[in-house]
């Protein structure tokens, strides 16, 4: 019928030239909103195992090396398992017995750059992971079911510099407790996942955020902050974890008047946007009631004209009383700060001979052992193999060398600002006596551009290259008594990866490459490689269930690659959890 | 060059770009009208959410929350296909399934100020049009505030 014929009336209307019953206003009712997982495969609760996970528990960790019950393992940050049924000698056996995905869902912050940084933890047979952009998950640590999941809603316009990642979750008393990258600190219910307290501990709209792992230490859970490169103040926190109250904020800058307050100008608000964040966990002393927790960069990062002074508490280990928030001592590994050395990554505990040492290795290139108790010095020697920024005695003065200086003058230095070892954690066998360090071999051109403050706009005072060429790295062994070398691996691209040790005399780390190694604690000797199909920039963890020894990775390559890796921008995405095993 | 946000509207309806299948293949992105939630006493927020005939576009595309908290969605599917959304919400993104000519309810809990997206996560309809904003205004709790002297923020 030709449409110049069709009459339309008030209960039908023309459509393609045919007259249709026009559509009724009473609309169907769609059906019930649902949670997205109740469209999945996900259990919706996990057994109970974490109710009876206490502090005295954690603190005994290394009796019970079936389970990962805090980030580093340990309170020490060691990252050692006692567990040995992988061995030297059989290594070679290992292959994936389960694999985790999430994939990423529509638009979110660093849509192109999030990366699964977590270390899994594992408790009686649940794995509690935590990944990019608010999710937590619980997963049967023997076959990857997904038990449950937990999603915090993050805005897609959070400032953050370095990428949306998190690095773990703490477990203690029933409860997962999480950061966001909006700057929550979240207690989830550990055998359902649903909320139990939720607090605000960061201002977004001054960019602040965090991506820390907890730290569960007696009835408080301790957080860190980011947005250092923002200009935001430092502060470290602790919360009640049965309720969410916060128990002490210790500040990483002082105020005028508080002790530093000296090491900042004192006639410009500088220390107000000084930097100095806490966005890697820190470690633990029980018998010096002791947190060792490092600290961020100075802001503006390269600009050091306008922050004059060694610029206290930035690229320090600050010894803080855990009940307190007090800071007991403190140590600056790079005074006035001009490279973006941020001093966060682990202050691992040790002893020698009986005497209790802290080591650490620093972005600057310098692995440092300091005297736990109060700070001291007690050897300080070069890690990196090119370190051009400075020199540091062996008595720790420091002696800057290139730097940029001058308004709109290049300058070029080793290591570039992702440091000598990034963020990722080296790790010491007390079996070998030896540390494994992941290092990059990566220099940098900057050149200063002063720029004025505003909030949550980057605030560097610099224009920043990294060498995306000539650029390598290597997992290095150091001999713990001496810190001279005793062994490496050289590999083409950045080690930016976690490194673990085992007692089966093993050191496993992943590649930018996407290649998960092990290696023979003692030699160096490439044992076993796996391709995961994607970079490494998670740390790994170890657990057993039913006799079996398993490996546990996240895997999935983002972050801050122009800060790191440049050379691996183009680099294949992922978000998938890898748990190794030996057959049968 | 536009200058403004009528002459923004203009040049996109000029271009065909308001549209789909008309200057280029879907609606071009976060072209969609804005709206504002309601706020009840007590501070629970309420919204409309509609997917117009043919346009593959939320009306509003970008919804504005004065301040976070739970808000309730109304949402109606007038289009003669059928959609979802996946909206966002802490715990969990909330999904509801939208057939031609129906009504939905989703309630869903933002805690902070922000920019979050929401969508109907079926064929493409996120890339021709159906990717929405829901916007949180407001600050922090004062208690999250860094203790300095306030701060510039860009102008």
């Amino acid at each position: 019928m030709p449409a110049s014929t069709v009459r339309s009336s008030p209960d039908r209307i023309e459509l393609m030239g045919v007259a249709v019953a026009k559509p009724t206003t009473d609309y169907v009712k769609a059906p019930p909103a649902i949670k997205l997982s109740e469209a999945s495969d996900i259990v919706g609760s996990a057994p109970r195992v974490a109710e009876h996970l206490t502090y005295e528990r954690i603190l005994a960790a290394s009796t019970e090396p079936q389970n990962w019950l805090t980030y580093y393992g340990t309170y020490n940050g060691q990252r050692y398992s006692a567990l040995e049924q992988i061995t030297t000698e059989n290594v070679r056996g290992l292959r994936p017995a389960w694999v985790f995905q999430c994939g990423s869902y529509g638009l979110h912050a660093g849509s192109s750059t999030y990366a699964f940084e977590a270390a899994p933890l594992i408790v009686g047979g649940v794995m509690y992971l935590s990944g990019w952009d608010g999710w937590v998950w619980a997963l049967d640590a023997k076959t990857g079911q997904c038990l449950w999941q937990y999603n915090h809603a993050i805005p897609f316009d959070v400032s953050l510099c370095c990428g949306n990642v998190n690095r773990g979750v703490a477990v203690a008393k029933g409860k997962v407790f999480v950061v966001t990258l909006n700057a929550h600190v979240v207690a989830l219910d550990a055998a359902t996942g649903e909320m139990v307290w939720d607090v605000t501990n960061g201002d977004v709209r001054a960019a602040e955020s965090a991506t820390v792992a907890p730290l569960v230490v007696k009835n408080l859970v301790i957080v860190g902050s980011s947005g250092g490169e923002f200009g935001v103040r430092g502060h470290l926190d602790a919360f009640d974890i049965d309720t969410g109250k916060r128990v002490w904020r210790t500040y990483t800058i002082p105020k005028p008047g508080e002790p530093g307050s000296q090491t900042w100008p004192s006639y410009s608000p500088a220390w107000a946007r000084g930097g100095g964040n806490t966005w890697i966990t820190g470690t633990y002393d029980p018998e010096l009631n002791l947190l060792y927790w490092g600290t961020g960069n100075p802001a503006p990062d390269f600009d050091g004209e306008i922050r004059q002074g060694d610029n206290l508490y930035t690229d320090s280990v600050i010894a803080v009383d855990v009940d307190s928030g007090q800071i007991r001592w403190h140590y600056q590994f790079t005074p006035h700060d001009l490279w973006d050395y941020d001093s966060n990554m682990e202050m691992i505990l040790f002893e020698q001979d009986g005497r209790k040492l802290l080591a650490h290795f620093d972005k600057n290139g310098y692995f440092f052992v300091l005297d736990p108790t109060n700070g001291a010095l007690v050897r300080v020697t070069p890690f990196a193999d090119r370190i051009t920024w400075g020199e540091i005695s062996p008595t720790g003065a420091v002696t800057p060398l290139v730097y940029p200086d001058k308004e709109g003058e290049e300058v070029h230095f080793w290591p570039g600002p992702a440091g000598g070892k990034e963020w990722c954690h080296a790790a010491y066998s007390p079996r070998t006596n030896m540390f494994y360090v992941p290092t990059q071999d990566v220099g940098a051109c900057v050149t200063r551009r002063r720029r004025e403050f505003q909030e949550s706009i980057p605030y560097w005072g610099a224009s920043v290259t990294v060498d995306s060429a000539d650029a390598v790295g290597q997992v290095k062994a150091f001999h713990a008594a001496t810190g001279e070398e005793a062994w490496r691996w050289n590999w083409h691209l950045p080690i930016s990866a976690s490194v673990l040790a085992t007692a089966g005399d093993l050191v496993f780390c992943g590649t930018p490459s996407g290649e998960f190694n092990a290696f023979d604690a003692r030699t160096g000797k490439l044992l076993w490689q796996f391709q995961t199909g994607s970079g490494h920039h998670s740390s790994p963890t170890t657990y057993r269930i039913d006799g079996q020894q398993y490996i546990a990775v996240p895997v999935g390559w983002g972050g801050w690659i122009e800060g790191y890796a440049p050379g691996m921008a183009g680099g294949p995405h992922g978000d998938a959890l890898f748990a190794f095993a030996l057959p049968g | 060059m536009t200058s403004d946000a009528a002459a923004r509207s203009a040049a996109l309806s000029e271009l065909g770009l308001d549209r789909q299948n008309k200057a280029a293949l879907g609606r071009l992105l976060a072209s969609g009208n804005i709206g504002q939630a309601t706020e009840e006493p007590g501070g629970r927020m309420k919204a409309e959410v509609r997917i117009p005939l043919d346009e593959l576009v939320w009306d509003p595309a970008t919804l504005i929350l004065p301040h976070g908290g739970d808000v309730d969605i109304v949402l109606y599917n007038d289009d003669s296909n059928t959609h979802c959304a996946l909206l966002p919400s802490n715990g969990e993104g909330r999904w509801i399934w939208l057939p031609i000519h129906s009504r939905g309810e989703v309630s869903i809990n933002l805690d902070g100020p922000g920019c979050y997206w929401y969508s109907s996560p079926i064929g493409n309809d996120e890339g021709r049009g159906l990717l929405g904003a829901i916007v949180v205004l407001g600050e922090v709790p004062p208690d999250a505030r860094l203790d300095r002297p306030e701060q510039p923020r860009p102008d």
